[in-house]
């Protein structure tokens, strides 16, 4: 038992963690705008658009040129965020500057990224071999890394410092700062009360565009770079999708209460089961219960739902959230 | 009503010149297209080895090619894309693919004037006949025995812990799995060398796209003890290779050569698409007689499959080895399996039916839904 619990060890560090981090960070995202009171269900689309720009930059720099891999990832993890950024500037403008519905704007990002990231692929890359336009930009390189000294670290070790991706260490540190914001700072403060009751927050003096501005800049900024993280993190390069990871995100964020800590918790959990829904049958455990594979295949999507219908008693979703500003309406 | 009615005469008259249209094809002979059934002309294997045979093809001889991507995966899509490529002048079509059965049984008969060259797949009706036109050319591989190379070819080269990954159970990529389990164990036999190859390292991804859960379901694979997998999976392969290089193991390609793609190819179970396709342009250009209504099965004795030796990365497998069971396949010695049935019987025959732990159910899918 302990050594099939043990087994268990290696594809939790070895894709358990990147999948965990970029949910983390794409609904850590998605935390920032809906505590600011703008749903953002475009956290799919951005994480597209910031692994499309994170791939061009990384394709740039070790295939076109000869940059070292490791320098290639902070520039690709970089552009990556503010391309995220920049996208989600759309969603800003039609939904706090044109107080448009939140729901339509976002989605449209979703439709929209897809398609201008292939349409521009394909602008500019021809497959050498076919002699014809794509839309992969293969990166196929591994970015995985030791940490000398700190790899030897007993568990710790293993999961965080052997065949770990920058991005992780990057991850972790945006989880800090996200719960310090949070809890610590005027930001933090000014974007929650924002969610809560904007026209308080605005007879305060808080300009309450000012802040749902920042808070979708900062959640294009996340998702962005939880995009470049994804791409980095399963080395085939980019495709035109991120597989659904941005609507897990957003599960997550609803299931972990719009709170950092709680959401860290929910991405563990969620990656754990995503590690399962394709390894289960490698790993003893949970192939002598000898389940079908459809069970593990559903197992997150039940999981959310049942959380859900937990939670959804004593939701603390912000309570402005989804509600266009209307300063006239104080 | 009297608007309704001018409507639907307008209407129908549209159709009326459209269908006129399709009668009677103005197409190009030196134009050829290429369209696909699933996934991209750069899926690293199926799609891009055909497109790679016509492209080496029409730069030789000064044709003019282009490739077409049906909007989705369906008989209407297909049958929309061909109608455009015929509408543009394209005089030849190939289709690679097991999934353009219906429309091209459709399209050889509403285009009679254009060629078709249909590759693992023969054109068939509505109630299941399969009819291959005077104007159609379909082209079968014997997947099985370049799988059987391929299954082969890993247990000789010292590998006991087999896997087999395929896209969707398609009828090519069915061959190759059975193919590769009697090829392994026709080798442990002769080395007598025990194998690890349960049920549960034999599946169908349900995809021949890459993606994160094909590389995570590779890589728990190996980290279980699986030495080599074999990935019939189209560009899924690639998840595969990442997979591998990640776990410092080995994986065999699909189709075409793919040992440029990754260190962690050991070899590729090929089907000579790019070989057997120029063969067929041959016959329509060159000879002026295109092999319509013709169906050509290709295996090991008309160079049909074959393991690209040259760039393999074998080091105990020698050239000799292979050349000797190339040769027993080709003249017949050992006639592989292609059904489940047959390796069943196959496996009866070396007596070690008690050895086979992959099920029917696995191999050959029951239809879902």
């Amino acid at each position: 038992m302990i050594e099939a619990i043990l087994q268990l060890l290696n594809p939790i560090a070895a894709y358990g963690v990147p999948v965990m981090i970029v949910l983390m960070l794409v609904a850590l995202g998605g935390l920032f705008s809906e505590r600011s009171g703008v749903v953002n269900i475009a956290l799919e689309g951005i994480m597209v658009m910031g692994g499309f720009v994170g791939a061009m930059v990384i394709y740039y720099m070790t295939v076109t040129h000869d940059y070292p891999l490791q320098l290639a990832v902070v520039f690709g993890l970089i552009s990556g965020a503010v391309a995220g950024m920049v996208f989600s500037l759309a969603h800003a403008f039609a939904s706090v500057t044109m107080n448009s519905n939140q729901i339509i704007s976002a989605t449209a990002l979703n439709l929209f990224a897809p398609a201008i990231s292939v349409f521009t692929a394909r602008t500019f890359y021809i497959n050498p071999a076919t002699r014809q336009a794509t839309d992969k930009i293969i990166i196929s390189a591994s970015y995985r890394l030791n940490i000398p000294f700190l790899q030897h670290i007993p568990v710790l070790g293993r999961f965080l410092f052997t065949n770990a991706f920058l991005s992780t260490f990057i991850g972790l540190g945006v989880l800090v700062v996200v719960t310090i914001v949070f809890k610590k700072t005027r930001l933090g403060l000014r974007i929650q009360s924002c969610g809560e009751n904007p026209h308080a927050a605005d007879s305060l003096g808080i300009n309450v565009y000012k802040v749902r501005y920042i808070g979708i800049l900062l959640s294009g900024l996340l998702a962005g770079l939880g995009g470049a993280t994804y791409l980095i993190s399963f080395h085939n390069g980019f495709d035109g999708t991120v597989h659904g990871l941005g609507f897990l995100s957003l599960a997550i964020l609803i299931s972990g209460q719009w709170k950092p800590v709680r959401v860290f918790v929910f991405a563990v959990v969620f990656a754990f089961m995503y590690v399962i829904q394709s390894q289960y049958d490698s790993l003893a455990l949970f192939r002598n219960l000898t389940l079908p594979r459809q069970i593990y295949q559903m197992m997150p999507y039940v999981m959310t739902l049942v959380i859900l219908a937990i939670f959804s008693k004593e939701s603390q979703a912000p309570k402005a959230i989804g509600e266009p500003y209307d300063a006239s309406k104080r | 009503m009297k608007k309704l009615f001018l409507f639907l005469l307008a209407f129908g008259f549209m159709f009326g010149l459209a269908a006129c249209g399709t009668r009677d094809d103005d197409v190009e002979k030196t134009k050829i297209a290429l369209i696909t059934d699933y996934g991209d002309i750069d899926d690293e294997s199926f799609n891009q080895g055909t497109w790679e045979g016509i492209l080496a093809y029409a730069e030789q001889h000064g044709m003019e090619i282009e490739y077409f991507r049906p909007a989705e995966v369906s008989d209407a899509d297909y049958i929309d894309s061909i109608d455009l490529a015929v509408e543009l002048g394209f005089g030849i079509i190939v289709t690679p693919g097991f999934l353009f059965q219906r429309a091209i049984y459709e399209s050889q008969n509403t285009h009679p004037d254009v060629k078709f060259i249909l590759l693992d797949a023969q054109p068939r009706d509505a109630t299941g006949n399969f009819v291959v036109g005077p104007n159609t050319l379909s082209i079968f591989y014997d997947e099985h025995e370049s799988g059987f190379l391929a299954g082969y070819a890993a247990v000789m080269e010292g590998f006991t812990n087999l896997g087999f990954m395929g896209g969707i159970a398609v009828p090519a990529v069915v061959r190759f799995g059975i193919g590769f389990i009697a090829g392994a164990y026709y080798a442990a036999l002769q080395e007598e060398v025990e194998l690890v190859f349960p049920n549960n390292r034999y599946d169908y991804l349900g995809t021949f796209n890459a993606g994160p859960g094909v590389e995570t379901q590779a890589a728990g694979w190996f980290d279980d003890g699986t030495e080599v997998i074999f990935a019939a999976a189209g560009g899924a392969g690639l998840s595969v290779m990442s997979a591998a290089t990640d776990k410092d193991a080995w994986m065999i390609g699909v189709d075409v050569d793919q040992s440029g793609l990754s260190e962690r190819v050991m070899t590729s179970a090929m089907k000579a698409l790019a070989a057997s396709v120029q063969l067929a342009l041959d016959s329509y250009y060159i000879d002026e007689d295109f092999a319509g209504g013709e169906t050509w099965y290709l295996g090991a004795a008309n160079d049909g499959v074959a393991l690209p030796f040259e760039t393999s990365r074998f080091e105990t497998f020698t050239e000799a080895q292979y050349n000797e069971i190339f040769a027993l396949l080709a003249d017949g010695t050992i006639e592989v399996p292609a059904t489940y049935a047959e390796l069943v019987a196959f496996f009866e025959d070396l007596d070690i039916l008690d050895l086979l732990l992959i099920e029917q159910d696995t191999v050959s899918p029951p239809p879902s839904g």
